[in-house]
């Protein structure tokens, strides 16, 4: 018997008795206005910036107002004045140096600040390697918690997708919260219309 | 209404001041007591020493004794839930006295609805919610918990005239008794213990209590050892304190 | 009648200032969860579907991993099953042998710990470099984890940057990682700031993922429906092991599966908020497929699983997601140290998980619970810890690991209390152990006496006042 037939054998010769799935139809928490709760999440516990974008904006001029110093930018939003684009790059270690990556979020969640992020890009590399990141999202697309935020995500042929809720943070050292683990160190949130 | 008292074996023997008060308290309701002598231990120890077989004899016997009461009552809410949850289990059979079997406090609460008391007891007291207590009987909320807050102990107390009721921080973590545990592992159960003690005696109260004796003499002896000045009181003794 | 554990408590309990930090770091972890707790009106509800979602996953769980194994290979990954350590350690040994792998970057995994890869892949030669943070400390000190959520959360930032110094990181990587985080002119080699030794470390492990053939994750949950891996990190260091090497190896326990997204949802909502009081890791990464140009695997991990779903009373355990909150909340835990246990997952669940994978070794840890069932309170998917350590003990004995002094101990109060003339005379008498000398009674061998002074005998015990004053009264 090879090991797969073995361990679903035990598994069905084990089980006694079996349990339905649960209802889930409870009452979860809501916000009356979730836009408002996302803001205050992000820039509270989330640890991030952000940054609101009114129609008519110039973002690449929003960009360089956040990260004054950035040199490198990386990106493949059409319109977005980068130097490194992660769909054209041969090696995803060519976005080392990246300092600022701009990237792209379709649902926002108000409860954790959670922002979710497909990949849309050949190396997702970006969204981790970046020094910074500034994440454009739409106020459009704010959603209470996170039971609704996995009713709206969408995959594409990438086959990755990612929930980021501010810069990259460990208390790994005497429980002292730092910034800057292994991935971005600063994120903002753009927030569109 | 006819209740029968259960005294557990180590109040009887080292506490029985205890069992008096819950004797006069509950006399003073106006309820018919009676103290079956024949009873001895509800099998606890033996049970939390991984012997709990050795307690089915206990739990027959208790069934026996107490089944022909309305309630009973016992002063001490480890022994009270060991009697309820554990004796159905280890007997594997339907207790009638176990299900009749209350913690002095949840009975009064619960059953009695007490809303005056005659007592008085002008001092400060810290309350200790003792772990069966919070967790197995729900004297209070535990605090790990979404639920309303609540305590049961606190209630009975606010009635006694003059008293001061605080509680410490980490209101519901453990002392370190745990029966056999204690003797087992005695260096973690001597600091959760010196730990404990210290967080009552942070709130400024003169006295620690609780519904569970078995705490207080676990905290007892250790600040006896380092001589902490701190008083033990058993919360029967509160409620039944003048008469 | 000591355990290894108590033995190992004993010696930690000696430096109390430690034991006051370790103390109060995970209450204070403890507290965070809590505060959340608190503020969520569905809270409880959460707990109570995510123990019923456990329930019915692991009761289908045959079905799920068909459903799965189906999914994922339609994405694309590479499923593989190991019925145990051995057979796990070899499919890893054989993917990376394939694609002439030399460095592997690593997320951290329990379940590789379990199964002792590290040791198995560098004694074959691989370089194997743990990314998160503590764990990396924890590699470079060569020790093992002290908590399965913050795993070097015992070792000073002293001992970080001593360790940071030895290994060279300090020299590498001090005087970039120093710009703009110490005060300029400070002597970056003798530093010991957190933040400070948190950077050295991200350029020491940038290095890393850039040369690194592979990068290998556990999996916080898989899910059935779409052939998902969920990864929750804070430090994003599971996807930098994924987003540079080409070769994604999981390894996940099979019980870590969960049917569909709406169970996702209750799941991600626990997770953080048990596990570090946050309300969500920094990342939860969805795995469904292979990077472009890229290899997944998926090795699917039995390791003594199926046969605890047959274990009547502690298959529960199963539902378990590693959220080390039961840890956290310990009494005992947080003042003995993750290394006095025997189990390299402490605390309540590790003390059950321990007993399961093998009791002659590990019983030793069951003396540590004083069964105050806090750790039943927190548990999110509302494993009944205590109960569980509770039968273990009732075991032992038949396991011929019983203590002799706890079962002499027990059988004299059975003799006792069974015969209340004996129990009644025994209370006359004992009285008189007030007045035996204290050497009598204060021996070594008696626990009671290392932190207490003996109880007091009441001159008259109940039984003897009911039948001599409050009988007679009681009309």
């Amino acid at each position: 018997m090879d090991t797969k037939e073995y361990i679903l054998k035990n598994l069905r010769k084990n089980v006694r008795e079996t349990y339905d799935m649960p209802d889930l139809s409870f009452r979860k928490r809501t916000y009356d206005n979730p836009v408002d709760a996302f803001i205050e999440t992000t820039t509270t516990t989330a640890g991030a910036k952000l940054m609101e974008i009114k129609a008519g904006d110039d973002i690449n001029q929003k960009i360089r107002e956040a990260y004054p110093d950035a040199k490198i930018i990386a990106s493949n939003i059409p319109g977005i004045e980068a130097s490194l684009n992660p769909d054209s790059v041969a090696e995803a270690q060519e976005l080392e140096k990246t300092d600022v990556g701009v990237i792209k979020g379709e649902v926002a969640c108000a409860e954790n600040g959670c922002v979710w992020i497909p990949q849309t890009m050949k190396e997702k590399a970006i969204c981790f390697i970046s020094e910074c990141l500034v994440i454009l999202v739409s106020r459009q697309n704010i959603v209470s918690n996170m039971h609704e935020a996995y009713e709206r995500i969408q995959f594409n042929e990438y086959g990755f997708g990612t929930f980021i809720s501010g810069p990259s943070k460990t208390a790994d050292i005497e429980q002292s919260l730092v910034y800057g683990a292994q991935a971005a160190r600063d994120v903002t949130i753009f927030l569109t219309d | 209404m006819k209740i029968g008292l259960f005294v557990p074996c180590y109040v009887d023997a080292l506490y029985p001041e205890v069992g008096v008060a819950t004797y006069k308290l509950l006399r003073s309701l106006g309820l018919e007591v009676d103290y079956p002598e024949s009873q001895t231990c509800c099998g606890q120890p033996m049970g939390n020493a991984g012997f709990e077989n050795m307690s089915g004899n206990l739990a027959e016997k208790y069934d026996d004794l107490f089944s022909g009461f309305d309630y009973v009552v016992a002063p001490s809410a480890s022994c009270a839930a060991y009697v309820r949850l554990f004796h159905p289990e280890i007997l594997k059979h339907d207790c009638v006295a176990a299900k009749k079997t209350l913690d002095l406090v949840e009975f009064l609460h619960d059953v009695l609805k007490v809303d005056h008391l005659l007592s008085k007891f002008s001092h400060k007291v810290s309350i200790h919610n003792s772990c069966h207590g919070v967790r197995e009987l729900g004297l209070s909320s535990p605090s790990e918990r979404n639920v309303p807050r609540f305590s049961k102990i606190r209630d009975l107390l606010s009635l006694v005239e003059g008293i001061t009721i605080l509680e410490p921080e980490r209101v519901d973590e453990c002392c370190g008794f745990g029966g056999m545990f204690s003797i087992e592992e005695p260096a973690v159960s001597t600091r959760m213990g010196t730990d404990k003690l210290k967080r009552h005696m942070a709130t400024g109260a003169e006295y620690i209590t609780g519904p569970d004796s078995s705490c207080l003499m676990h905290m007892q002896g250790i600040a006896k050892k380092q001589n902490l000045p701190i008083k033990f009181i058993h919360v029967a003794e509160i409620l039944a304190s003048g008469l | 009648m000591s355990t290894k554990h108590s033995i190992a408590a004993e010696k930690f309990i000696q430096n109390s200032e430690r034991v006051t930090r370790h103390d109060q770091t995970f209450w204070s972890v403890r507290s965070k969860r809590d505060a959340l707790a608190y503020e969520l009106d569905e809270w409880e509800n959460l707990r109570e579907a995510a123990s019923n979602i456990k329930k019915h996953t692991v009761t289908h769980l045959a079905d799920y991993l068909e459903q799965f194994e189906q999914n994922a290979t339609r994405n694309g990954a590479i499923v593989h099953w190991a019925k145990d350590a051995e057979e796990y350690n070899q499919i890893v040994w054989s993917i990376l042998r394939q694609h002439e792998v030399r460095k592997v970057v690593k997320s951290k995994s329990m379940l590789t710990e379990e199964c002792h890869l590290n040791d198995h892949l560098i004694g074959n030669g691989i370089d194997v470099v743990e990314t998160d943070l503590g764990e990396r400390i924890l590699q470079l000190m060569e020790l093992a984890p002290s908590h399965i959520v913050m795993p070097a959360i015992h070792i000073t930032r002293e001992q970080v940057a001593e360790c940071f110094r030895q290994k060279g990181i300090i020299a590498e990587h001090g005087a970039h990682a120093a710009e703009g985080i110490l005060p300029e002119g400070e002597d970056y080699t003798q530093s010991s700031d957190p933040t400070f030794l948190t950077r050295a470390a991200r350029y020491h492990l940038r290095d890393n993922f850039m040369t690194a053939e592979c990068g290998m994750t556990g999996a916080n949950f898989g899910i059935a429906e779409t052939g998902d891996i969920v990864v929750c990190t804070n430090e994003g260091n599971a996807d930098m092991s994924t987003s540079v090497p080409k070769l994604h190896i999981v390894s996940m326990g099979i019980e870590k599966l969960i049917p569909n997204y709406e169970a996702m949802g209750v799941f991600q909502r626990l997770l953080a908020r048990h596990g570090t009081g946050q309300a969500t890791t920094v990342y939860t990464s969805h795995f469904r497929g292979p990077r472009p140009g890229g290899e997944m695997h998926i090795i699917l991990v039995d390791n003594g699983r199926s046969s605890i779903l047959g274990n009547e009373e502690h298959w529960q355990t199963l539902k378990c997601m590693r959220c080390g909150a039961c840890m956290n909340t310990c009494p005992v835990y947080r003042r003995s140290g993750g290394y006095s246990y025997t189990y390299f997952i402490p605390g309540p669940i590790g003390i059950n998980l321990g007993m399961l994978k093998n009791p002659d070794e590990h019983y030793h840890n069951l003396s540590a619970c004083s069964l105050c069932c806090s750790c039943d309170n927190v548990c999110p998917v509302k494993v009944d810890l205590s109960s569980q350590i509770y039968r273990w003990r009732q075991n032992l004995d038949g396991m011929h690991h019983s203590d002799a002094i706890k079962k002499a101990m027990s059988k004299g109060m059975k003799i006792l209390f069974e015969h209340p003339s004996l129990y009644v005379t025994s209370l006359k008498f004992a009285p008189l152990v007030n007045v035996m000398p204290k050497c009598l009674t204060d021996i070594r061998l008696n626990g009671w006496a290392y932190g207490h002074t003996m109880p007091v005998f009441a001159k008259k015990s109940f039984h003897e006042i009911w039948k001599k004053q409050l009988k007679s009264e009681n009309v």
